[in-house]
């Protein structure tokens, strides 16, 4: 840190980044966690200073279980950022938590972006990827303080429909 | 607030050639563009006094440019951004001209968007440090406007049964205008079988789901209705105007849902509200077609047909030439040249004229054969109402409705 090289790229989290170095290094030592508003106790993500709910400005870390279903997905064939070429065909997933689903309002819940990849950190191959399947937090240890929250296939059932683009 | 509806109006139009080779500077695009809209308008360089343009570090200040033309400005802003900027800085040149700041504006967009600074995110894009919001997303490998947007698409398939082959339709319409238009990068008109069959960019994206990339300038010039009524155009009056209109959570739109649902839903109730029009009203649209689904989100968000009902509603015919409301019909961003949006309400600006620049031996004096077949006319009919639907990202968008 403040610089973290990870597939060609300079990840950026200087001295000064309020929002983002405390939640990598977190995740370093291998928990989820959100900030959560000290009024309304709503969680929030990404990292951010003011409650989109009740505009309150303290806040707190709290750890999530890291467990959620994925929401959407998209299947990258052509990178564009060098680092990303040899792994293609690789899976961006967005992630849906089990912790406040539909809360405060239908439509919102917890979202991350991620990738999905094997246990041995390598993508998951395309014909498992797909909209309603389960997931879990995965670790990806990048530097002494800094880590990326990934996700995996759990082996839970999924609850509902599940779906992927058609081959 | 009052309502300025018809008390502006887009008074010239210019454009440089489209290509992905321009061998010159933004700098020098953006002179020619604007030479040629207040040409197109009649104006003298002492009769412009207010300039805007957009772009992400990748052009030329108004300031600079201004100087070239003989103008001596009494305001100018260059603000940040890309797609959905042309009608916000429309609606902000009326706002500079309403209070008093300067008379006329001309409005800018110049970029060599393929051979300098890819609008793709290839190249030194890339390779850029990552930092702040970006780091929610592109250490995963997504940072393209293609890998950022692709999720929506992919939630809109699952919802509603959406398919690869409905958006299809949208890049075969704007290639068959694009076909109509001496202009547009690429001229040749493709299948269903076509789009599908092209290789995978980003799933559910194929390579012709996306548009191009080119080097080009585009320019408009604003104007009060009664200062342009001694111009040398018909004006086209702005009916109503809507810029930038945010979903919320857009700093991490995937918070807020129904992620499906784009700015569109937001804007769509100040732009008509404005207007005191309806989308049946509407005669040609130009809705931003980044990809084939930005299209296809934009026309239902609006109201063109029902939510959920793009994929049906794009690949009805209804949006081609010759359809009840064409889309596009230079070709847009898929065919003609990538513009950040300026091109489509250029276009529709030509539309409204009755004076579309294809190839009808009369078009300048608005002579068209309304024959649609390749190489042939590609003016709408009686067009009384345009409207274009300006995109930046799913969370934020633009709207303009322009009459003539």
């Amino acid at each position: 840190m403040p610089t973290v090289e990870y597939r060609g790229m300079n990840l950026v989290v200087p001295e000064n980044d309020s929002e983002w170095r405390e939640h990598f290094a977190l995740a370093r030592s291998h928990r989820l966690m959100l900030r959560a508003c000290a009024a309304c106790s709503l969680m929030r993500y990404p990292p951010s200073h003011g409650c989109p709910w009740c505009q309150s400005l303290d806040w707190t870390w709290r750890e999530v279980s890291g467990r959620g279903t994925i929401y959407s997905y998209e299947i990258v064939a052509h990178a564009i950022q060098p680092g990303f070429k040899a792994w293609t065909p690789y899976a961006v997933v967005l992630v849906e938590l089990d912790e406040q689903r539909g809360v405060p309002s239908e439509h919102e819940a917890l979202r991350i972006v991620a990738n999905l990849l094997t246990p041995e950190f390598a993508p998951e191959p395309e014909a498992n990827v797909a909209i309603g399947k389960r997931v879990r937090v995965l670790f990806q240890d990048l530097a002494e303080d800094f880590a990326l929250p990934q996700f995996t296939l759990s082996d839970e059932p999924a609850p509902g429909r599940v779906w992927r683009l058609p081959a | 607030m009052g309502n300025l509806r018809d008390r502006y109006c887009i008074a010239g139009v210019g454009e440089t050639e489209y290509s992905r080779h321009s061998g010159r500077s933004t700098r020098a695009m953006a002179v020619e563009a604007i030479k040629k809209a207040m040409a197109d308008a009649g104006l003298r360089p002492d009769q412009v006094d207010g300039m805007m343009s957009y772009q992400s570090g990748d052009s030329t200040p108004a300031n600079w440019v201004a100087p070239d033309l003989g103008i001596r400005l009494n305001f100018y802003m260059d603000v940040f951004g890309g797609g959905s900027s042309t009608e916000a800085l429309i609606g902000l040149a009326m706002g500079a001209i309403e209070a008093g700041m300067c008379q006329t504006v001309a409005v800018f967009r110049s970029m060599n968007g393929y051979s300098d600074f890819r609008i793709g995110g290839t190249g030194a894009r890339a390779a850029q440090p990552v930092r702040g919001l970006d780091l929610a997303q592109v250490p995963f490998g997504m940072r393209s406007a293609g890998q950022n947007f692709a999720p929506t698409f992919m939630r809109h398939m699952y919802e509603y049964g959406t398919t690869s082959e409905q958006v299809a339709h949208v890049r075969v319409a704007h290639s068959r205008h694009a076909s109509q238009n001496p202009k547009a990068v690429l001229k040749e008109r493709v299948t269903v079988a076509d789009v599908v069959g092209s290789r995978w960019i980003v799933k559910p994206l194929h390579l012709l789901d996306c548009c191009l990339e080119t080097d080009n300038a585009t320019a408009l010039i604003v104007t009060s209705a009664e200062r342009a009524r001694d111009l040398r155009r018909k004006p086209v009056y702005v009916m109503g105007v809507a810029g930038r209109v945010n979903k919320p959570r857009t700093d991490f739109h995937w918070a807020a849902g129904p992620i499906t649902r784009v700015a569109g839903y937001h804007a769509r109730d100040i732009v008509f509200g404005q207007a005191g029009i309806a989308p049946d009203d509407v005669q040609v649209t130009g809705s931003y077609d980044a990809f084939t689904f930005t299209t296809m989100l934009q026309l239902e968000e609006y109201g063109f047909c029902k939510k959920g009902e793009g994929g049906a509603y794009v690949s009805s015919g209804i949006i081609e030439l010759g359809g009840r409301r064409p889309n596009n019909t230079s070709g847009g961003h898929l065919c003609e040249g990538y513009t950040h949006g300026m091109s489509m309400v250029i276009e529709n600006v030509r539309q409204l004229r009755g004076t579309v620049d294809d190839s009808c031996p009369g078009a300048a004096d608005g002579t068209h054969s309304y024959d649609y077949a390749p190489g042939k006319c590609r003016q709408v009919r009686d067009a009384r109402i345009a409207m274009n639907l300006g995109w930046a990202m799913p969370p934020t968008g633009s709207a303009l409705i322009m009459r003539n």
